[in-house]
């Protein structure tokens, strides 16, 4: 009951307390026929994999990207709860943009311009939700939830008009950017220099998303803008501008986040039911809530919840014969219960709420 | 310059807020989901014709050539199939009922939630399973009943209580996350809607599929357990079954306005503060809310296995997602409902004609639900482009019904560890309060 006053620490300890719970529970549940320890020996095994590694770490990348956009966007004040549907409008946006640019198999240039494209698409329906929010001062919750359902609507429906499908055809992905000597290392080595250039966007982009928050003018700038509007105003700082560039942000980041799944990772757009995105936008802002508004803590919740999507892959490499679709819901099992442990997050006290400057 | 003082604080929001919608006539609320819905039909039109334009050259003549490229649809045609399609025939008008009648369902479904102060966003799950648990039940007890219209009788009503009963629990969940861990029933309900897919799915594949199917599917209920299709002779909608979805919109109406317990679930929504100061148990309150919530998903649910299915199977389509769309339209009203599912259904049965006429993607459907939303979120903006009424620059942050504002500033509230910090907030909320209940006027 009383979660909101305990430190940030310890929170997070009973956060991941309660992911591991979740884990051995259902690994319990899902292996009657094996002890839980016998499938702990297995899971270290491929934990200690690099493989494994990496491939968590592509996953890693869409929830990340939005969960740091989310972390810009509500700091402004402005609870950009369509992540989703950014996510979703980038990734088919990346697809349908280098499959014009390239034909059936654009080339890595296509494939980089097609990614540039859904970046500003993505930021495009930002900045639409951004003036539906600050100029129409629509409820930003459901204003949110319209970007998510319009995405949906939407990308099926020109995937379907340009490939008479709601999936595209496959193309080509990113090539890894592989690091001459440093990529020799062993474990570290495939993981970290032998990687998607998604990774290291990611990568770059969590250092530089910290020290945006927390080293310069701006960073302090965000945190007044959704902590106190009226002390920003006073000083002489255009709140509805912030809160433009903190939306606009998430924009971007999200952007970058569905064209590396689309076109970084699986080189299709998948439009059927929740599409490919699949909950990676709502996932994205609980592992920003778990990582108490802190770019590295929200890469680490990403990174855990990744780990428990990419777990599911490599259980059936190994060869347990379990359904797959109940493994799939693990990630999804986990969001919920770390929700009931951090639920009493301190969000930005203007969070939600329409600044109107004192000189209108 | 108040308006700004006001703003610092989150609960402050929700009676500024309210004390507005006092203002806001019942026809004013009207009007903006209209112009919300024209808003919406006229930005389909430039969905339709960009797409048009994008897909050429065309496969047929295109509507319009230009010199920098052709349009392959027309909009207005586009509009005219799809009213056809929905009323064209008995036959599409029986889709387009049969539509509307699982659209009152998870339309009533969101709005009970809504009235509560709840986003409920997992319908969804709750009538997937639920269908599962009436495919289920009504498989398990036939054996035990006669078969003709005394079996049936009995099967449909086990049918529906297990739709009821399940959708009921699953929605209870995020109801007691959000009570009692205060985890953001949006997301909590949006992942639940998963785990509802994935564990439905398992399930069925695993030990419940028809041995004679392909896909996933359970067997079939037998045919007297099944809604008799009536009046227009087209299967998969009975008349019955809409009359019985009017009467409960009627019902939940009542049970909203007539009863304490609805009195309390509506302040609890609107005033969480004054709720509880007025002695209602606001955790409890959450809970039971969703509850019937999802139990009238649930019922959704059962209605699909037993008037449209007949068995369960993977890939039921987006009735919960829907019922969002129907319920903000609605302005949260329970007797709204019944229109606004009536047009939502429309609008679905007509986009398979123009799929299969003019091959315009049916998924339309699914970009005016989006936008209908968006639209009716942004009131503020028909009233710019409207008259103006001299409200100016007020905030009039408020989406169909104002239940929707004061859920996002409820997450402020929670956010607070401790209430007490919040001091200046409550009051001018419970001062609010006293005007809300009299401006509300029932």
């Amino acid at each position: 009951m009383s979660f909101g006053r305990l430190p940030t620490d310890r929170r997070l300890l009973a956060g991941v307390a309660g992911l591991v719970l979740a884990a051995l529970l259902a690994v319990e549940v899902l292996f009657p026929a094996n002890p839980v320890t016998d499938v702990g020996a297995v899971l270290v095994t491929i934990v200690a994999d690099a493989n494994y590694v990496s491939s968590v770490l592509r996953l890693t990348v869409p929830i990340a990207f939005a969960a740091l956009g989310g972390i810009f966007a509500e700091k402004s004040g402005v609870i950009n709860i369509g992540l989703e549907g950014l996510l979703i409008i980038s990734a088919f946006t990346s697809l349908a943009a280098a499959a014009a640019l390239g034909g059936g198999d654009p080339n890595q240039t296509q494939l980089w311009l097609g990614f540039g494209i859904a970046v500003l698409v993505s930021t495009l329906f930002a900045l639409l939700f951004a003036i539906v929010c600050i100029e129409f001062k629509a409820d930003q919750i459901i204003a949110g939830l319209a970007v998510w359902l319009i995405a949906l609507g939407l990308a099926p429906f020109a995937s379907k008009v340009i490939w008479g499908q709601v999936n595209s055809p496959t193309i080509g992905t990113f090539n890894n950017w592989t690091i001459p000597v440093l990529s020799e290392i062993p474990f570290v080595g495939p993981v970290l220099f032998d990687a998607s250039p998604m990774v290291y966007m990611l990568l770059v982009a969590v250092v530089a998303s910290w020290y945006a928050l927390n080293r310069t003018s701006f960073g302090r700038w965000i945190e007044a803008s959704g902590e106190n509007p009226k002390a920003l105003d006073t000083v002489g700082v255009d709140v509805r501008r912030v809160r433009y560039t903190g939306v606009l942000l998430s924009g971007f980041l999200s952007g970058i986040g569905g064209a590396g799944l689309a076109i970084g990772r699986v080189g299709q757009f998948i439009g059927g039911g929740t599409t490919m995105v699949n909950g990676r936008g709502w996932i994205g802002i609980t592992a920003y809530l778990f990582g108490n508004y802190n770019p590295f803590g929200a890469f680490g919740a990403s990174f855990l919840f990744a780990s428990l999507d990419a777990l599911q892959f490599r259980l059936q490499q190994v060869g347990y014969n379990i359904p797959s679709e109940l493994i799939g819901i693990i990630p999804y099992v986990t969001v919920v219960v770390v929700l009931a442990f951090v639920g009493r997050t301190r969000i930005p006290s203007a969070a939600g709420d329409h600044y109107e400057s004192g000189e209108e | 310059m108040s308006d700004s003082d006001r703003d610092e604080s989150g609960p402050g929001r929700i009676g500024r807020t309210l004390g507005r919608l006092v203002d806001a006539s019942a026809v004013e609320r009207i009007l903006i989901s209209l112009a919300a819905l024209a808003l919406s039909v006229v930005v389909g039109a430039l969905v339709v014709l960009v797409s048009g334009f994008i897909l050429s050259p065309c496969a047929s003549s295109p509507f319009l050539a230009t010199g920098f490229g052709d349009f392959c649809y027309d909009p207005l045609e586009v509009y005219w199939v799809l009213l056809q399609g929905a009323f064209g025939s008995t036959f599409n008008l029986a889709i387009t009922l049969k539509e509307t009648t699982l659209l009152v369902f998870t339309g009533l479904s969101v709005a009970v939630a809504f009235r509560a102060g709840m986003f409920n966003i997992g319908t969804q799950g709750q009538l997937v399973l639920g269908a599962l648990a009436t495919g289920l039940a009504v498989l398990w007890v036939a054996p035990f009943v006669p078969a003709g219209l005394v079996g049936g009788v009995v099967l449909m009503g086990v049918g529906l209580l297990a739709g009821a009963v399940v959708g009921g629990v699953w929605g209870a969940i995020p109801g007691a996350l959000k009570a009692y861990a205060d985890a953001n029933e949006v997301i909590t309900t949006i992942m639940l809607n998963f785990v509802a897919t994935g564990l439905a799915f398992t399930l069925v594949s695993e030990v419940f599929k028809d041995p004679e199917s392909q896909t996933v599917q359970t067997r079939s209920v037998p045919g007297n357990a099944e809604f008799p299709p009536s009046l227009l002779e087209v299967q998969d909608f009975s008349i019955f079954v809409l009359v019985g979805a009017i009467l409960l919109a009627v019902g939940i109406f009542w049970l909203l306005r007539g009863t304490t317990f609805g009195y309390d679930l509506r302040t609890s929504g609107e005033q969480p503060e004054a709720a509880e100061y007025g002695g209602v148990d606001s955790k409890r309150m959450m809970v039971s809310s969703m509850a019937l919530s999802g139990a009238l998903g649930g019922i959704g649910g059962a209605v699909y296995v037993l008037m449209v299915a007949g068995y369960w199977q993977s890939g039921i389509p987006d009735l919960g997602f829907d019922g969002i769309t129907v319920s903000i339209l609605a302005g949260n009203n329970p007797i709204g409902v019944l229109p606004a599912a009536l047009l939502f259904g429309a609008l679905k049965g007509g986009s398979l004609a123009i799929e299969f006429d003019l091959a315009v993607p049916k998924e339309l459907v699914g970009v005016l639900r989006g936008l209908v939303i968006l639209f009716v979120a942004m009131p503020e903006f028909f009233r710019m482009i409207g008259a103006r009424y001299g409200y100016g620059g007020d905030d009039y942050a408020v989406a169909a019904d104002g239940s929707g504002a004061d859920d996002a500033s409820d997450a402020d509230t929670d956010s607070e560890p401790d209430d007490a910090s919040e001091t200046d907030g409550e009051t001018s909320q419970i001062d609010d309060s006293g005007l809300e209940d009299g401006g509300d006027g029932r």
